[in-house]
């Protein structure tokens, strides 16, 4: 059977079963409710990273007849793109293993990891976080690809083109075409200019704008990638399957961005686990992506870091891991600001429970993301060499340490510590760390390698 | 417990079973037993304000609201017609709706459920909703409050377009307007001179108590 083409997803989000966006909205809480009892998935709190493979192979299955019955809403055609069992099942055995991004030094692939792995997670460096200044995006970019770890960028939000914020669409394609020439300019700095952007362009909030920017006479290149993103849960509209279409018909690679809620429709970690990896198929079946990128959170404290969170990216990680085999990273979102030791702990449950479940990692998001300039170099640096510390170690281990970590933050995930600017942290002329925060790190270096977590 | 308390004991538990055939038939039921149709609300009230408390406990979740406004509107519209005009059980009336430009709305969505869970009438105007609707449609629905999201920092602007665009019109005293989304700050709020601003949809509720009562 020839995997379903794009065209022909088009064609069914015009054919398919018609749905109201409030019977999709209840047929995915329905049906997960109904899955999560008949498979029996039981999240457990005592261990946010467990090691039950029958587990994640049980979220597997009931994703996929998950995703059988229910498919993907087009919100504009309103009607369910939907695909039966086989097709699903075809769509999986032709999933890339691995795709190649990088020019010159930094051509490599991405692959697709095993549970407990020991090769290394693949390190994506960078934010979507808002930046205030040209001149402070060109010094973070630089920064995350001075770090020997970063395999790929994620270039940060401007906010200003020549002075003018920048949101509607005409001007998100000035900010988004400017972002992309001032990453290049940064990573030559770095010396690696072939460095492959892996974004959203997280400057472009239209789609058309997000087009512009991918453009090949911007200076994108074929072994970059481009996160297109489903909305929660499991909804397309047409602008989104339009920048699909343009990717797909110049050979871009497109990496499927999702967002799994615990507490939005899908429920509980459990049916939040099956979603993520339904998502997962969402991603192979109706965007044809060739990696992949998505972000747990819990709804009611906005962050990745919540015990239910760790649990339910563990085990979807796993299902994925070991029954579809696609390059894919988990970005977390911590709730405390840069330059507090919170984010830190946030930072390290978060690799250990992404790394040791077979996936690789993007580094951190402080205060969700939405505070403009709280983004650290050394934090994102951190990241990648606790995510290199923490390779093979078996999930047995890491839970254990997630647990400890667990207790030393999860009490503030409702009221987290604001942190830092940029600008409090570093010399804005030099890019370099101050002797202030340079302590602070140095201090909590310390009680990381004290857990048993042998960064270098 | 007498039949009679027993019915009022029905009515509440249809809400927390979702079940919208159920509820219709037992709110009859209990105005034919003697209660007011006050009396009817406010049990119901209390299980939506349960309801809405384990919502922000993460025992119930987003799909469970949702069913439950839609339960209890459906015991509303029996009950509504039936209570005398100088009665009023409204807490107050607000629109609200994601800005114009941003598609995402399942925190408004939750926003929406937990107001309506907490006695206020609700009119969600969806996503993508120009400053010019919020107005017109607050002006039809003769509400107090309008409230708005944003969940990307390309569309936070359109908070200061919906504010600007109510002062521009004259009608910026007859509204109090509340503005939150994943990257809104309470600084952005106070700065684009809102009314309110609200972290997540416990703190909206309990802030568009607050500023019904000022």
């Amino acid at each position: 059977m020839p995997p379903i083409s794009f065209i022909e997803v088009l064609n069914r989000s015009l054919t398919g079963p018609v749905s109201s966006e409030k019977e999709f909205d209840y047929k995915v809480g329905m049906k997960l409710r109904e899955l999560v009892k008949k498979y029996d998935i039981k999240y457990n709190p005592e261990n946010p990273i467990p090691s039950d493979n029958s587990l994640a192979d049980d979220v597997f299955k009931a994703a996929v007849e998950f995703y059988t019955d229910v498919g993907t809403y087009c919100m504009d055609t309103e009607r369910r793109i939907t695909f039966t069992e086989d097709e699903i099942k075809e769509g999986i055995k032709n999933v890339p293993h691995a795709t190649l991004f990088g020019e010159g030094n930094e051509a490599k692939f991405f692959s697709a990891r095993t549970l407990e792995s020991s090769e290394h997670p693949w390190c994506h460096v960078g934010a979507g976080i808002a930046v205030s200044s040209e001149e402070l995006l060109v010094k973070l970019v630089e920064a995350f690809a001075s770090i020997p770890e970063t395999d790929s960028v994620s270039v940060p939000t401007l906010t200003e083109v020549d002075g003018v914020p920048i949101r509607t669409p005409p001007l998100e394609v000035y900010g988004s075409i400017r972002m992309i020439a001032l990453a290049h300019e940064a990573m030559k700095r770095a010396g690696r200019p072939g460095l492959p952007i892996l974004n959203l362009v997280s400057t472009a909030a239209s789609q058309i704008a997000g087009i512009a920017a991918t453009a090949p006479q911007f200076g994108i290149k074929p072994t970059d990638g481009w996160l297109v993103d489903a909305f929660p849960d499991l909804k397309m509209y047409n602008d989104v399957l339009t920048k699909a279409a343009y990717l797909l018909n110049w050979g871009a690679n497109i990496g499927a961005c999702y967002t799994p809620l615990i507490g939005g429709y899908s429920g509980g970690p459990e049916g939040t686990a099956i979603m993520s990896v339904a998502y997962s198929i969402n991603g192979i079946m109706v965007l044809k992506s060739r990696y992949q990128l998505y972000y747990v959170s819990n709804i009611v404290n906005g962050s990745s870091s919540s015990r239910d969170a760790l649990w339910a990216l563990s085990v979807s990680a796993q299902a994925i891991s070991r029954n579809i085999k696609v390059p894919i990273i988990h970005l977390s979102y911590q709730a405390a600001g840069a330059a507090t030791e919170m984010l830190l702990y946030e930072i390290t449950a978060a690799i250990l429970a992404s790394v040791a479940s077979g996936i690789s990692v993007e580094s951190n998001h402080p205060s969700k993301a939405v505070l403009t300039d709280h983004i650290i170099p050394m934090e994102s640096e951190f990241y990648c060499k606790v995510a290199h510390a923490v390779t093979g170690m078996k999930r047995s281990e890491v839970n254990e340490l997630a647990k400890i970590l667990l207790l030393k933050y999860e009490k503030d995930l409702n009221n987290p510590p604001k942190g830092k600017k940029y600008q409090e942290c570093y010399d804005v002329k030099t890019g370099k760390p101050k002797e202030e925060y340079l302590k602070f790190y140095k201090v909590m270096e310390k009680k990381i390698i004290d857990l048993g977590i042998q960064i270098e | 417990m007498s039949s009679k308390e027993e019915i009022l004991n029905k009515v509440v538990l249809d809400l927390f079973s979702y079940d919208v055939d159920g509820i219709r038939v037992d709110v009859e039921k209990a105005l034919e037993k003697g209660f007011s149709p006050l009396e009817v609300i406010n049990a119901l009230s209390n299980g939506m304000r349960e309801i809405g408390d384990k919502f922000a406990r993460l025992e119930l979740f987003l799909t469970d609201l949702m069913m439950a406004g839609d339960t209890m509107k459906a015991a509303l519209e029996i009950l509504l017609p039936k209570i005398p005009k100088d009665k009023a059980v409204s807490k107050g009336k607000i629109v609200i709706g994601t800005v114009k430009g941003d598609i995402h709305e399942i925190g408004k969505n939750i926003v929406s459920a937990m107001l309506t869970a907490s006695g206020f009438e609700v009119y969600d105007l969806g996503k993508d909703v120009p400053a010019s609707r919020f107005l017109e449609e607050a002006e039809k629905f003769k509400a107090n409050i309008i409230g708005a999201s944003a969940l990307m920092t390309t569309t936070i602007p359109a908070l200061k377009d919906l504010i600007e665009y109510v002062k521009a019109k004259g009608l910026r005293n007859k509204y109090k307007i509340i503005v939150g989304g994943g990257p809104v700050t309470k600084e952005y709020a106070e700065e684009i001179g809102a009314d309110a601003y609200a972290e997540n949809a416990v703190e909206a509720v309990k802030t568009i108590k607050n500023l019904i009562e000022k």
